[in-house]
């Protein structure tokens, strides 16, 4: 499968560079042009207006995206839940998300504040590669769900070296509704 | 824009990818508005097979997502003078964030030697450590989301 995949795609990037000066400032036609894959594929039908566009990958859009449809196409993996609201079970517990992390948070700082609600199975603080400072969030692991619960609403809004911090989910069963959605939902709720 | 609300218009995919004697390998996700985070990764190399996961972020992790996207102002820059994709690989990376629309694509960047020597070495910088943060194969403590997600879905196989 992948092997057609690789006959049908090839890279040859010199067909036309003439397109890169129209590109650059998202001329109209191209700005059209993209607006139903938008619809479709991306903003899954959102209201907006048409989208400013930049880049050499809409010089060749439609071979790109029969490419990438053919590409993820398949059946893909997922878990067996429900799909409704809710946070995701992870494979050791339950992970929750901490963002407006101080960037010069240390690991202990975080194990202080949370190691109250439960053992903490994982923490992740991830490190902005180029400054070397912490990028912002960090990922908490806890066994229990309900120390996870309790980690987030006694932290969610609180101060962490001065800092507000959210403190929330990281994974959920299912799509979370968007603004633009709401008529979709209403109709379901109707039935 | 309030916190809970809506987040704005967010989608990101990002595909690194190359046809060799093993096939057209290659790595891709993408972060859809709803939430779904998808990822795929064909090696055929000693005969692996095709992974292909997929999870839902909460709005919160999305959130996150878009603002160190924003951050990193990957927006306000332009591919054309990146190295053209070739025969050793080929990345791509497309945003729709707010009213814009990018989608970039380059060649493989095999160091921080490349970017320098590149004719856009201030915005292939940006274009490098971006997808480093979001890259969980190549850096062990990358974008955890992802490296989470594979120890999520796990149990499943």
């Amino acid at each position: 499968m992948a092997n057609i995949e690789a006959e049908a795609l090839d890279f040859e990037p010199e067909d036309d560079d003439l397109m890169d000066e129209d590109i650059g400032e998202g001329s109209p036609n191209r700005g059209s042009a993209s607006i139903p894959r938008l619809k479709s594929a991306i903003t899954g039908g959102g209201s907006s207006a048409p989208k400013k566009t930049k880049g050499r990958g809409f010089r060749d859009e439609a071979a790109a995206e029969a490419d990438r449809n053919a590409r993820m196409a398949a059946r893909f993996d997922s878990l067996d839940s429900d799909g409704g609201p809710g946070p995701e079970r992870s494979i050791e517990g339950w992970i929750i998300l901490v963002t407006g992390v101080h960037e010069e948070a240390q690991e202990d700082d975080l194990q202080n504040a949370f190691g109250e609600f439960g053992e903490i199975k994982n923490l992740h603080l991830n490190l902005d590669r180029r400054t070397g400072f912490v990028k912002g969030y960090a990922l908490i692991e806890y066994e229990k769900f309900d120390e996870a619960q309790r980690a987030i609403t006694e932290m969610d809004g609180t101060e962490l070296l001065t800092q507000p911090i959210n403190v929330d989910w990281a994974f959920s069963k299912g799509p979370f509704r968007r603004r633009n959605l709401r008529r979709r939902y209403s109709f379901k709720k109707s039935i | 824009m309030a916190d809970g609300e809506d987040i704005g218009e967010f989608y990101l995919r990002y595909y690194v990818g190359h046809k060799g004697k093993f096939g057209h390998e290659f790595l891709e996700f993408e972060f859809r508005p709803d939430g779904k985070l998808r990822y795929a990764n064909n090696s055929n190399y000693k005969n692996d097979t095709m992974i292909r996961k997929e999870i839902f972020l909460t709005q919160a992790a999305l959130k996150e997502c878009r603002r160190i996207v924003a951050e990193s102002e990957i927006m306000k820059e332009d591919d054309n003078s990146w190295p053209e994709p070739d025969r050793v690989g080929r990345q791509e990376l497309e945003i729709v964030m707010g009213n814009e629309h990018i989608s970039f694509t380059t060649s493989k960047i095999g160091s921080l030697m490349d970017v320098q020597t590149s004719k856009d070495p201030e915005g292939l910088r940006i274009f490098y450590y971006l997808v480093q943060v979001f890259l969980p194969v190549q850096s062990f403590e990358g974008f955890l989301l992802i490296y989470e997600l594979n120890s999520v879905v796990r149990h499943l196989d």
